[in-house]
């Protein structure tokens, strides 16, 4: 059989975010509006059972392997699979947010190598829409874009376009959209990168060599202190700010961030994981300066999340919550009997959903001095991807399935 | 609708672009859907007026509704991997829009092995998605078909039928397979009922290396170094003698792999050294020239040359490794062909990264073991 070397690999963990582009009501790139995994309006059934489908709306099973998330825009639902031999079959689905029913499927074959670790798989990264226009790409560096009718609107192999472009391990990174431009990161040992492409026509608007090192992570979305938009890239070489527009370096710092879990922006704060949390002052022109740093606030696989002035992040199966202002850890958790943890949780109104890649979920009360568990429930899939939450329902991409939750 | 798919590609651009200047006639659109097509079919890569263009052309042609479903099937012959993509797209939407009406007419493409390999495919999707039934009987009889993917799907579907499945059951699957993970399977399967199959043999594995080394690798600086054993195999000289190494004079060793996947454990060989590089030599024999396909597996940077071409070359340490992992198009001549393979290992210390391996086979473009001397 098949053998491979273990890496660390990120499941779509790292966060696009969508700074003041997602509709109020939808969830439109990975980990949602402001990428911060949270919704604190929301409320989400603290019990749900993939068995009995207590509190399951419904459960629609997708063929193939799927280890990113979904996104919500209006009434429907997308996500990405890859099926067939070697996963080779790329396909975006919608279904209907209120049946679950599918409302369209576009379909292409990976140009890249589709390979990965079992773990992972060829559709890993998070889809990404701007309310008109859904981009998917795969580990095997297919980038699709598509109308919210599913009609392909253009198409890109960037294996083609850089034949060196590509991790046997799999790749992950989710790509992003701001001011009509898709950032994609395509980091690794060979061809290595960062371009951005015009939405409207699939052109390329601009291209960054970045270090050739292994990278998972994904771009990131800040307001400058300018008001305009800024991507923030990460390695484990530096962390810059780009332009959307041109891909000019607005600022470049040396230093090791993770390759893993992705930074976030927390109004004029960068969250960044480098050495547990390092947090920087976006306020004023040019490079940050730092706020804080805090090891103790590790995050190893997932990204970091943020409310209420407070940060989380899962050091493997712990939970640690810090004070977002000062970096002090408030309190740790321990989550029981989880095996592994990729997906990145989130946050509706004051409880914490946190799933194992075993399909465990952990509803954990985050309203006290210390988080306390109340509930766990089995989903009955593997999860690796980060849920979306929209109103009061979440939407939970499985590797085999779609799940709503929502309270019957 | 006979289409022209042999005309030049600046003649279909200057066409099409002169027709979204100056506007196109209603009349005329039937005439020109052959050259956006073809438009669609010769896409270049990393080409943005190539990209724009074809976004033009996909969008006009998805809402018009004045070009035919099987037409589009149809011009996925013949054309480019990116073009296939870009005309898949455009079927999927034109599907969408009518997806019961043309069955009897999908069917045909379907059961036409001239036609697109991957496009028959994607019909037999659109056919079989939502009717276990119909998929079940249409394919009882694609295990020797010439799409890659119905193959796989028709023998994954015996396979999967029963337990208890009769050897020459087993047997006829493993000559109709040729997905790697599908292959070792049913040779699972007929090893328990007694049957052994040499695994390697059948792949098409190279499991007999002349290696030589180590040469430096410190600092992962050597992959373009041109050591002696390369120069000396460009210019067709005896590659018998020994070379300077590492550290010492270093020579050839024969080593015979008995890995069932063909796997070369230059870890083993060479006592885990690491910032090295080690070259491997083997020699196939042929009785006629061959057009086929060298497929190599590595963990370790590497590069691959078949009779003094260089035909692999990935900079890449320690992010995965399978089958067929790395796979380019090789013409073998009569009589004796020789590959070398350079392979060269990093100094990191983590417990994954400690692997120094290889695999290579040569086989047709499906993966079936092409046959030597």
């Amino acid at each position: 059989m098949r053998r491979w070397v273990f890496s660390f690999f990120s499941i779509g963990l790292s966060v696009p975010l969508g700074v003041g582009l997602c509709a109020a009501d939808d969830w439109q790139q990975f980990r949602g509006p402001g990428a911060l995994g949270a919704s604190v309006s929301s409320k989400l059934p603290e019990q749900f059972d993939g068995a009995t489908l207590k509190n399951v709306v419904w459960k629609t099973p997708i063929p193939g392997r799927s280890v990113g998330g979904a996104i919500v825009v209006g009434d429907q639902v997308i996500t990405t699979t890859g099926d067939g031999m070697d996963q080779r079959r790329i396909r975006l689905l919608s279904y209907d947010t209120k049946t679950g029913k599918q409302r369209w499927e576009q379909q292409l074959v990976a140009r890249g190598r589709p390979y990965c670790h079992p773990t992972s798989a060829n559709a890993a990264p998070t889809p990404a829409s701007d309310g008109e226009h859904v981009v998917a790409f795969f580990s095997s560096n297919d980038l699709a874009c598509v109308d919210l009718q599913g009609n392909l609107v253009w198409y890109r192999s960037l294996a083609t376009d850089f034949p060196k472009a590509g991790n046997d391990v799999g790749m992950s990174s989710s790509p992003v959209i701001v001011d009509g431009v898709v950032i994609v990161q395509v980091e690794c040992q060979g061809d290595s990168f960062a371009i951005g492409i015009n939405i409207v026509d699939g052109t390329t608007a601009w291209l960054m060599d970045r270090p050739r090192k292994a990278n998972w992570s994904s771009p990131t979305l800040v307001k400058m202190p300018s008001g305009k938009s800024g991507v923030i890239l990460q390695s484990s070489e530096d962390l810059v700010a780009v332009s959307p527009s041109d891909g000019k370096a607005m600022w470049k710092m040396e230093m090791g961030c993770s390759t893993t879990p992705s930074a976030v922006a927390d109004g004029n704060r960068l969250i960044v994981p480098s050495g547990g949390l390092t947090v920087l002052d976006l306020s004023s022109a040019g490079a940050p300066s730092q706020l804080w740093k805090e090891n103790k606030l590790n995050p190893n696989a997932c990204s970091p999340v943020v409310a209420n002035d407070k940060v989380y992040v899962v050091n493997r199966t712990v939970l640690v919550c810090g004070d977002a202002f000062t970096g002090k850890v408030l309190w740790q958790l321990r989550i029981p009997d989880a095996k592994q943890i990729w997906s990145s949780p989130v946050i509706a109104g004051n409880r914490l959903y946190l799933f194992s890649m075993e399909g465990a979920c952990f509803v954990v009360d985050i309203s006290g001095e210390e988080g306390r568990i109340v509930e766990t429930n089995q989903l009955g899939d593997e999860v690796l991807g980060s849920p979306a939450v929209v109103g009061n329902a979440m939407y939970v991409r499985g590797a085999t399935s779609l799940w709503k939750i929502a309270s019957e | 609708m006979d289409m022209k798919l042999s005309w030049g590609r600046s003649a279909m651009n200057g066409a099409f672009l002169a027709s979204l200047v100056l506007g196109t006639p209603t009349a005329l659109l039937a005439d020109t859907n052959a050259e956006k097509l073809g438009t669609l079919r010769t896409i270049r890569p990393n080409n943005d007026t190539d990209v724009k263009t074809a976004s033009s052309v996909v969008k006009q042609l998805s809402e018009s509704g004045d070009v035919g479903l099987i037409d589009v099937l149809k011009s996925m012959k013949g054309a480019s991997p990116l073009g296939k993509n870009w005309l898949l797209g455009l079927a999927n939407s034109l599907h969408r829009k009518s997806p019961e009406s043309k069955n009897d007419s999908l069917r045909t493409f379907l059961m036409d092995a001239s036609q697109d390999p991957e496009a028959r495919y994607t019909v037999f999707r659109w056919l079989t998605d939502n009717d276990a039934e119909l998929k079940a009987k249409m394919l009882d009889g694609m295990l020797q078909d010439s799409s890659p993917e119905l193959r796989f799907e028709a023998v994954a579907k015996v396979l999967n039928s029963s337990e208890n499945l009769e050897t020459g059951v087993l047997q006829s699957l493993l000559d109709a397979s040729r997905q790697p993970e599908q292959v070792v399977a049913i040779i699972g399967r007929l090893g328990k009922q007694g049957v052994t199959v040499n695994q390697s043999k059948h792949f098409g594995f190279l499991d007999t290396w002349n290696l030589i080394g180590p040469f430096d690798n410190v600092g992962s600086k050597s992959f373009d170094k041109e050591y002696a054993v390369e120069s000396d195999y460009a210019a067709g000289k005896s590659l018998a003698g020994g070379y300077d190494g590492k550290s010492a004079a270093v020579q050839w060793v024969t080593e015979t792999t008995a890995d069932p996947e063909g796997v070369v454990d230059l870890a083993k060989v060479f006592s885990n050294e690491k910032g090295c590089i080690v070259y491997g030599v083997a020699t196939v024999e042929l009785p006629a020239d061959l057009d086929c396909e060298i497929r190599v597996g590595c963990i370790n940077a590497q590069k691959v040359w078949v009779n003094g071409k260089l035909v692999i070359a990935n900079e890449v340490y320690h992010t995965g490794m399978q089958i067929d992992q790395y796979v380019a198009p090789v013409k073998l001549r009569a009589g004796t062909n020789q590959i070398l393979i350079k392979v060269c290992q990093n100094e990191q210390k983590e417990a994954w990264a400690q692997r120094y391996v290889f695999q290579a086979r040569l086989c047709d473009s499906t993966g079936k073991a092409i046959s030597t001397k």
